[in-house]
């Protein structure tokens, strides 16, 4: 248990804080954050490449607050934060000599790497990855892999590392842990990933088809407005978790504009409920896809802009050294 | 034609007709259109400009071009002759690519060196003239901010694109005489081109030619030394000569 | 061959190859840096590094606090290249979780009596030396209160593999950190207790007699009356994790790292908390306005340096101390303007690499202490270039950047 390369805490282990309004299961003193955006309404997204000197390529990436939190940071209240938002730095080091122990490869060897601050969530994280860190690793490598023109780096490698500084939630802080049954801001996350990656990539001047962007959509119920029977189901795109009462499913894609082609998905949830409910069409596999493909696309405008800025930048940078 | 390609161009945009130009560095064809692979300054090669030929399309991944004589390259202008050096497909050594490396380890049969730069001009007959630029992330700001820290002593090396002179390659008279340890030493640094890939781990360099061999050697007493001949070089301090394979001085 | 035996000047770069400076400073680092740090005399530029600092220059420094909503306090500090960030998560440990805590609870508790009057009195509190409240204090070492560790897996650097365990660099600096905040005692104890507060019904309860008993026999002799007195109990402790992600490592780590868990001590809010009878539990008030902000001891700051020297080769020598013949040429080349080796204040990546020889220097100006510098911390390393005079100039530039730094954390 012990982990002789790092500072161990107390040995009897330590618990986190328990706050006595969320014992409390009569009244909930602090309500459940409501989405203010429109359904079809994107968090803006702030992007950034190139801050980190000592790496090939860098990015860094924030979302917008959401407005319960803005409010909760603008007018403290409660020291419980209603929801979070994704902050992440990506490094792309490379292209590097492969290991010793490598076999030989005609092409750029990809290696993914996610890990979250321990700060990052609700819940303490560890200093080791865990499982949900390493498929967040592979998801994202298959992302990429597509993008990058791999024949044009022979034997060499790509290490991409990304660090989560404050991760999104999973589902509301006073929802009951297993109310929603997955951990919806993994995908959120993921989505982060892709982008920041994909920024960091065309930073390093590495050979990709496109710049590929992540995006997020998701099928929701929501408290109806009278606070009685629940909504029907939605769909909603960027979706913050911690705002709905739950998700029933999600989708995140990896999706490249410019040849209108997905280099990942991933499909979570059961879809089946909202058919039942409602037998029109617009909540079919097929529309929750289109949802996150539109947000990706949303995405996509904002890296184009960043890359743009940055090339941009290095492009003044040289009239101004030659002139 | 080239007026309407943007003078800046960021990867997946679409730059013209496969029919019209052909794809150069840092562009792709898809659906026989050119896209931009990287983000940069968008270039057309106007030397082939016969009927035959077509133009080159490429988009420029050196993030600085100051040259003495592109010193009125603005972006804007674009498509221009002023970008001499030709750019690159990317920053790797490839064949007949001209590098320069630190020997690491010298035995019987072929010698170790970790490329340090790799320079953009496979031609010789320019030298090393100093306004061309290199390729290899030339940033003065990232090399000043990255370079060895402690910890990465150790392993710099194997940051580095390993490569080997085989004792056959080091010169290209008397072969059969050559003894590797009168030719580098560990530490030395040796300008080489690069004649093939090589196996998993190492590139395959030589320096049989005049302007190709040792460029920077310091004596056994550790002063830089000077070269007197094409095989001796000399310590400034102490008047000691230390045999090595010296490439040509300009 | 006769000809040329006559050895021309020595010069830093061979005439054989006029470079451009990004290949010239990754071939000879050592000859690219001294080159800036010694122009020749004829060119009137002045001595100056590679970064354009002149040699006690630090690098434009900038802090952001409270910017992470999962932490109870959190900063990021930037160095010129390098970033450090921080962040505070307090987690609560209970006394009956401590192994050793029912052997030291009873004398403790006296203590923790002690404490309890003095804050009664907060004005006294500040005029106190540290060393008063010494056992106390020893809570946070015994019980491992602060659990400070450092990251450089983020990719910050070329070469530090993210996912291998912490590398030696990395262990190094999250200890100097621990040692760093017990021996500067930075963090109080008492705002890290958790009380439950007895009614006051009285001293008769039963286990409440054992103690008191207990305390007769100790050597103490503050007697029974004093454990009448007695209306509380520490029932559970915070724990403050403090990590630190390297997110971009260009020299200099530590001073980031160090000023990052400053600036977030700074920032740290713990929420009001309380042992709850009924449940057995600590149970905290999510209430803003309750939440309290540690109150730290004074504000040391970290100022690291490396040492530049002229011969390259003095890395190979260091093995034998310079005789006095080698000084007396030293002094003299001082004297005559040639400079030797150069203090260089917080280095960057190319620079540390180049230096043989490091000085970290952590000094405090308490207030109301007389504008007093106090020297936390001294650590040098590696060579020995740096004698009793420089060092002496040394901590000169360290309280000017302790001027700096406080400027930047108030502002934050």
């Amino acid at each position: 248990m012990t982990d002789r390369r790092r500072i161990n805490g107390p040995s009897g282990g330590t618990r986190p804080p328990v706050f006595a309004s969320s014992i409390k299961s009569t009244t909930t003193a602090t309500e459940r954050p409501q989405r203010q955006r429109q359904p079809n309404e994107l968090r803006k997204i702030f992007l950034k490449t190139g801050l980190i000197p000592s790496a090939s390529g860098s990015s860094y990436l924030e979302f917008e607050h959401s407005a319960s939190l803005s409010a909760a940071r603008a007018l403290p209240k409660s020291l419980i934060p209603p929801s979070s938002s994704l902050k992440l730095a990506c490094t792309v080091h490379g292209p590097k000599p492969l290991p010793r122990s490598a076999t030989f490869s005609p092409n750029l060897v990809l290696t993914t790497h996610v890990k979250y601050a321990p700060f990052a969530a609700r819940k303490r994280k560890g200093h080791i990855r865990d499982a949900s860190e390493r498929d967040l690793g592979v998801h994202l490598e298959t992302a990429l892999r597509g993008v990058i023109v791999a024949e044009r780096w022979p034997k060499s490698g790509l290490d991409i590392t990304i660090t989560i500084l404050e991760a999104e939630d999973d589902r509301w802080w006073g929802d009951a842990p297993d109310s929603h049954d997955a951990a919806w801001g993994m995908m959120n996350v993921l989505a982060g990933c892709i982008t920041a990656a994909s920024a960091a990539i065309a930073d390093a001047r590495i050979d990709c088809l496109d710049l590929v962007a992540g995006g997020v959509a998701a099928v929701v119920v929501d408290e109806s407005v009278d606070g009685g029977e629940p909504s029907t189901p939605r769909l909603m795109l960027d979706t913050d978790p911690a705002e709905h009462r739950s998700l029933l499913s999600a989708c995140v894609v990896a999706y490249m504009p410019a040849r209108d082609e997905i280099t990942e998905l991933w499909l979570k949830g059961d879809n089946s409920k909202a058919s039942v409910g409602t037998d029109d069409k617009s909540l079919s596999y097929e529309t929750l896809i289109d949802g996150a493909v539109d947000a990706a696309r949303g995405a996509h405008s904002v890296l184009a802009e960043a890359v743009r800025e940055s090339a941009e930048r290095l492009a003044g940078l040289e009239t101004g050294y030659s002139t | 034609m080239a007026n309407s390609l943007p003078s800046l161009a960021i990867p997946g945009q679409r730059l013209g007709p496969a029919g019209d130009f052909s794809a150069g560095p840092g562009t792709h064809v898809h659906h026989s259109h050119i896209y931009a692979s990287i983000a940069g300054p968008v270039f057309v090669d106007p030397t082939q400009q016969n009927a035959t030929e077509k133009s080159i399309i490429s988009v420029s991944r050196t993030q600085r071009i100051k040259s003495a004589s592109t010193s009125a390259f603005v972006p804007s202008t674009l498509p221009t002759t002023a970008l001499k050096s030709k750019p690159k497909y990317n920053t790797l050594p490839a064949v007949d690519s001209v590098v320069l490396a630190r020997v690491t380890r010298v035995q019987k049969r072929q010698a170790a060196v970790s490329i340090l730069v790799v320079l953009d001009e496979p031609s010789s007959t320019l030298g090393l003239n100093p306004s061309q630029p290199a390729s290899d992330n030339d940033n003065i700001d990232s090399i000043l901010s990255s370079a060895a820290n402690p910890e990465n002593h150790s392993s710099s090396d194997e940051l580095r694109f390993q490569a080997l002179i085989r004792k056959e390659d080091v010169r290209a008279v008397e072969k059969d005489r050559v003894v590797l340890d009168e030719m580098f030493r560990v530490g030395d640094i040796v300008r080489g081109t690069v004649i093939s890939l090589g196996d998993q781990s190492f590139y395959y360099i030589t320096t049989a030619r005049n302007d190709l061999g040792v460029v920077m050697a310091r004596s056994e007493a550790g002063n830089m030394m000077f070269p007197v001949s094409w095989k001796e070089m000399r310590d400034p301090v102490t008047g000691a000569a230390e045999q090595r394979k010296v490439a040509r001085p300009f | 061959m006769a000809s040329t035996a006559t050895a021309p000047a020595p010069q830093p770069i061979p005439p054989s190859l006029s470079l451009p400076p990004s290949q010239f400073a990754r071939l000879q680092p050592h000859a690219y840096l001294l080159a800036h740090l010694s122009p020749p005399a004829s060119s009137q530029q002045p001595s100056i590094r590679a970064n354009g600092r002149s040699p006690s220059q630090f690098r434009v420094t900038s802090a952001n606090t409270g910017s992470l909503t999962h932490t109870n306090g959190s900063a990021v500090v930037r160095l010129g290249d390098t970033t450090a960030v921080c962040g505070v998560k307090a987690e609560i440990l209970h006394t009956e979780d401590i192994a050793s805590w029912s052997v030291s609870h009873s004398s403790s508790s006296s203590f923790a009596s002690n404490k309890r009057r003095k804050l009664t009195n907060p004005t006294a509190k500040l005029g106190e030396d540290r060393t008063d409240s010494g056992d106390n204090e020893s809570h946070i070492e015994d019980f491992s209160l602060l659990v400070p560790n450092l990251s450089l897996s983020t990719g910050c650097a070329p070469g530090l593999i993210p996912g291998a365990p912490p590398s030696a660099l990395a262990q190094s600096m999250s200890h100097q950190i621990l040692s760093l905040l017990h021996t500067s005692r930075l963090v109080r104890a008492e705002d890290l207790q958790i009380w439950y507060e007895r009614p006051n019904f009285g001293p008769e309860e039963p286990e409440h007699h054992n103690e008191s008993e207990q305390m007769d026999v100790d050597v103490e002799q503050e007697g029974s009356d004093e454990a009448s007195i007695q209306t509380g109990e520490i029932k559970a402790f915070w724990v403050l994790y403090i990590d630190i992600m390297i997110i971009s490592l260009a020299g200099n780590p530590f001073d980031a790292a160090w000023t990052a868990v400053l600036a977030a001590l700074r920032d740290t809010k713990l929420p009001r908390a309380w042992w709850d009878v009924d449940n057995e539990t600590v149970v905290c008030s999510d209430i803003v306005s309750e939440a309290r902000k540690l109150s730290l001891w004074g504000l040391p700051i970290a100022s690291s340096f490396g040492v530049f020297e002229a011969d390259a080769a003095a890395g190979w020598r260091s093995v034998t101390i310079q005789d006095a013949e080698e000084e007396r040429k030293l002094a003299e080349g001082d004297r005559k303007g040639i400079q030797r080796r150069w203090v260089l204040a917080d280095p960057d990546g190319y620079e540390e690499g180049l230096s043989q020889e490091r000085v970290c220097l952590v000094v405090d100006k308490p207030q109301g202490g007389d504008g007093k510098v106090f020297i936390v911390k001294m650590e040098k390393n590696g060579g020995f270039a740096v004698d009793r005079k420089e060092l002496k100039e040394l901590v000169d530039i360290s309280t000017r950047r302790w001027e700096d730094i406080n400027q930047i954390l108030k502002q934050c």
